[in-house]
Formats: C-alpha cells, sequence, structure tokens
C-alpha cells in the first residue's frame, strides 16, 4: 500500500460498485480498460480491495468464536476412578431425578404424555429455490426446517393468497411454536379441502393440536379421519 | 434431475456464503466442525489445535468462494474442500518444527509430508493480514460500520435508519473511516 496517492470518496465507491457487481455494462467496460492501462489506478483499485477484504475477514474471524460456541461438546473427559463420595452423589442424584420423574408423571394428565410422545414437526419440503416462483413460501420453509419457527410463521402469515399447502405448514409451525389455538385455526382450513394431498397428514396434525388443548374428543374425530398409521396408534393409546 | 437438483443446492450454498449469509454460514460451520476434530484429534492434536485448523480452513475457503477459485463439481463438493484445506493446514502444523520436536514422527504423519501445499501470494497475503489486524484495532463506531456496510452488506439507508441520521452522513463516515483504516494500515507498515 502507498500512501502518495490519496483515495478519493468517489474513487472507493466506483471500486464498491465494481466488487458488488451493480455497475452498468458501460461503466464496468471503461473501469476495465482504465484497469488494464493505468498501473497508479490498479494499485489503487488493489488497495482498497485489500482493505474491503480485510474487514471481511475479520469480521468473519471474529463470528466464527462465536458460531464455535454452538457446537455441541464431544466430552473428552476420561472416566475418573469410583470411590465411594462419588458413588454416594450419584446415588444422591438418581433418588432426586427419580424423584422428580415420578412427580412429573403424576402431574401431568396422560394426555400431555400423549402429546409429548406423539407430535414431531412434519419434516418439510425440498426447498430448490432457483427457478421457484414461490420464493417467499420456500424461504420460510428454510426457517421451518432450521426449527425457526417465529420467522418461518411471520413469513409464511405475509403471503396474501393462502392455499391448502401454506395453510398446513403454519398449522403445523405453530403447533410447534407450542401455539395450538391458532395451529387449530389453520389446520381445520387444511382439512376443508379432500382432494389435498397432505390431507392425512392434516387431520393427524389437527387431532394432535385439539389433543394439546385439551379437546379429546375433537382429537379424536379427526385422528378417526386419517389413514396413515401412527394416527390410528395414537387414536387407539387414546380409548385405553 | 436429482444431481441437477444437488448441484443447485451446492450453488445456493455458495450464493447464500458470498452473501455472509450469518444463518447459512452458521448452519454450515457448525455441521462440518465434527470431521475435521475428528482428524485432528487422531492425529496427535487438540480440541483447541481442531478449532484453530479449522477457523483457518473455513476462512481460506470463504476466500476462495469470493475470487470465483472455487466451483463445485458435485454436491458435497464444498464440504469436501473445506475437509482437504483443513487437512492440508494440520499437515503443515504437524510438520512445523515445534510440533516435531516436541512429538515422535508416526509412519502415518511422515506420510503427510510428502503433501504439496497451495502456495499463497505472500506479499498479498501480508498486506491483507496488516489491515486485518488493523481492522481489530480500529475504534468501535468505525468498526461496527464498516462491518455493517461491507461483512453485512447492509445499505447506507438502512443503516442510516438504524442509526437515525442522514444518508449522506453515513455515507461520508464511511469515507472516513476506510481512510482512517488505512492510514493505521500504512502506519503499521512503516
Amino acid at each position: 500500500m502507498k500512501d502518495n496517492s490519496n483515495i478519493s470518496q468517489e474513487l472507493l465507491e466506483t471500486v464498491e460498485r465494481f466488487y458488488n457487481g451493480t455497475m452498468s455494462k458501460q461503466e464496468r467496460l471503461n473501469f476495465e480498460l482504465r484497469l488494464d492501462e493505468d498501473s497508479q489506478f490498479r494499485t489503487q483499485v488493489e488497495d482498497i480491495k485489500t482493505l474491503i477484504l480485510g474487514i471481511e475477514n475479520q469480521s468473519l474471524k471474529e463470528q466464527l468464536d462465536t458460531f464455535h460456541e454452538d457446537i455441541p461438546k464431544s466430552s473428552p473427559t476420561k472416566p475418573s476412578g469410583f470411590n465411594f463420595s462419588n458413588i454416594r452423589k450419584l446415588a444422591a442424584a438418581a433418588v432426586i431425578l427419580i424423584a422428580i420423574t415420578s412427580v412429573w408423571y403424576f402431574m401431568t394428565p396422560q394426555t400431555d404424555r400423549l402429546y409429548a410422545k406423539y407430535f414431531t414437526p412434519d419434516p418439510g419440503l425440498p426447498t430448490t429455490m432457483s427457478s421457484n416462483a414461490n420464493f417467499e413460501f420456500y424461504d420460510a420453509m428454510v426457517n421451518y426446517k432450521q426449527g425457526d419457527y417465529k420467522t418461518a410463521i411471520e413469513k409464511w402469515e405475509a403471503i396474501k393468497v393462502k392455499n391448502d399447502t401454506l395453510n398446513y405448514f403454519l398449522g403445523v409451525a405453530h403447533l410447534a411454536n407450542k401455539n395450538e389455538k391458532d395451529a387449530v385455526a389453520f389446520l381445520e382450513k387444511a382439512t376443508q379441502n379432500s382432494d389435498f394431498t397432505l390431507s392425512n397428514e392434516a387431520f393427524y396434525y389437527l387431532g394432535l393440536a385439539y389433543l394439546k388443548d385439551g379437546n379429546i374428543e375433537k382429537a379424536k374425530l379427526n385422528l378417526q379421519r386419517s389413514t396413515i398409521e401412527i394416527s390410528q396408534a395414537l387414536l387407539s393409546a387414546l380409548n385405553n | 434431475m436429482r444431481d441437477a437438483y444437488k448441484i443447485d443446492h451446492q450453488l445456493q450454498l455458495i450464493t447464500a456464503i458470498k452473501d455472509n449469509n450469518s444463518i447459512a454460514l452458521k448452519a454450515f460451520y457448525v455441521s462440518n466442525y465434527p470431521k475435521i476434530e475428528a482428524l485432528v484429534l487422531k492425529n496427535s492434536g487438540s480440541q483447541d489445535h481442531a478449532k484453530d485448523v479449522y477457523q483457518e480452513a473455513f476462512i481460506s475457503m470463504w476466500n476462495n468462494i469470493r475470487n470465483e477459485s472455487f466451483t463445485p463439481q458435485n454436491d458435497s463438493a464444498l464440504q469436501g474442500y473445506l475437509y482437504q484445506i483443513a487437512k492440508n493446514k494440520w499437515m503443515d502444523v504437524l510438520r512445523s518444527k515445534r510440533f516435531k520436536s516436541t512429538q515422535p514422527l508416526s509412519e502415518e504423519r511422515s506420510l503427510y509430508l510428502s503433501y504439496d501445499e497451495i502456495n499463497e501470494d505472500e506479499d498479498y497475503s501480508e498486506k491483507l493480514n496488516a489491515t486485518m489486524q488493523s481492522f481489530k484495532d480500529l475504534g468501535q463506531p468505525c468498526k461496527d460500520l464498516l462491518k455493517t456496510f461491507y461483512f453485512e452488506k447492509k445499505s447506507l439507508r438502512e443503516i442510516a435508519s438504524e442509526l437515525k441520521i442522514e444518508e449522506s452522513s453515513v455515507r461520508n463516515k464511511k469515507y472516513r473511516c476506510m481512510e482512517k483504516l488505512r492510514n493505521t494500515v500504512l502506519a503499521s507498515k512503516s
């Protein structure tokens, strides 16, 4: 980097446009021509590019450390030798754990346990964005698959034209987001049309939503209307 | 058809990485770490070694995507590429003097010695490192502004509305910060 040539604001912004590809064709041609012919200009452009890359590299580097904190730890700790105080501590912990579990078991109603056992969110649809006109839908699907139901719901709810698939995923996302009331509303809509390809799944999740909401009768009614195996299994567990 | 879908997925990933999309970067970072950690741990390294070597490799990968020296050939191309860079870097560490003097050379490791490494332009990487160091030590307001504009790629208008100031003053501020950064880099070299 040489300090004999000051870099003007205009040059900085020209390089930015070149760098992020927002130049017009003509401007780009002129710019590249000048790069070829004028070596001092070329050095200046290189310098600015290095500055920008340096900023980006350092920003990324600092971000990686925060990413790293979210990596699940593989514990390299070796098993320590047994001694009596350890066994005592373990035994105490086990007793407490058993106590808590049994309290939880007897305190929570059976329906909640069934719900917890049977509910896993729909895996979602494959997201191939490139040629898809329905960008907003698939964009939100990416959030949904990452477990960010809140963002997915926000994006899906912003889509004006609703269809069965959209209502279905909105319902499942609301349910995964622990909002069974809204889930019921969307899933009711999704189950209106008997031609809907996911209607069996929709009835199943609607049943789950009612179960979570404590409405056993409606839960059974909707589970009955779904032919998928897991729905029938849940239904018979409910009837027992 | 299926292959087309896979390549498409890679291109999508690469576009997201180019845009510094932090969700995509993070997902890719987290999902590829275990393999490289396993490699380093198996070859006389610690978890700290694994983290350092992985982060260096990740940044190299990112740079090579940016300057178009990497294009995917198949669905796991980028994952494989990242792994290869990390592996080469770990070999470099293993064959470095300090490491060799403290660790006996096993047969497995001496195999690595024949490996070629990618030669980087010394002069350029020196410049880049100087810039990174200067940016690291730059005052917080300038650092934040430059990071938001160049790394997160927010527009001047977005930044202006977040900071509740005029767009033109963001523009001037950004220019002054770049000057400041440039002068620090120049000063650090003399």
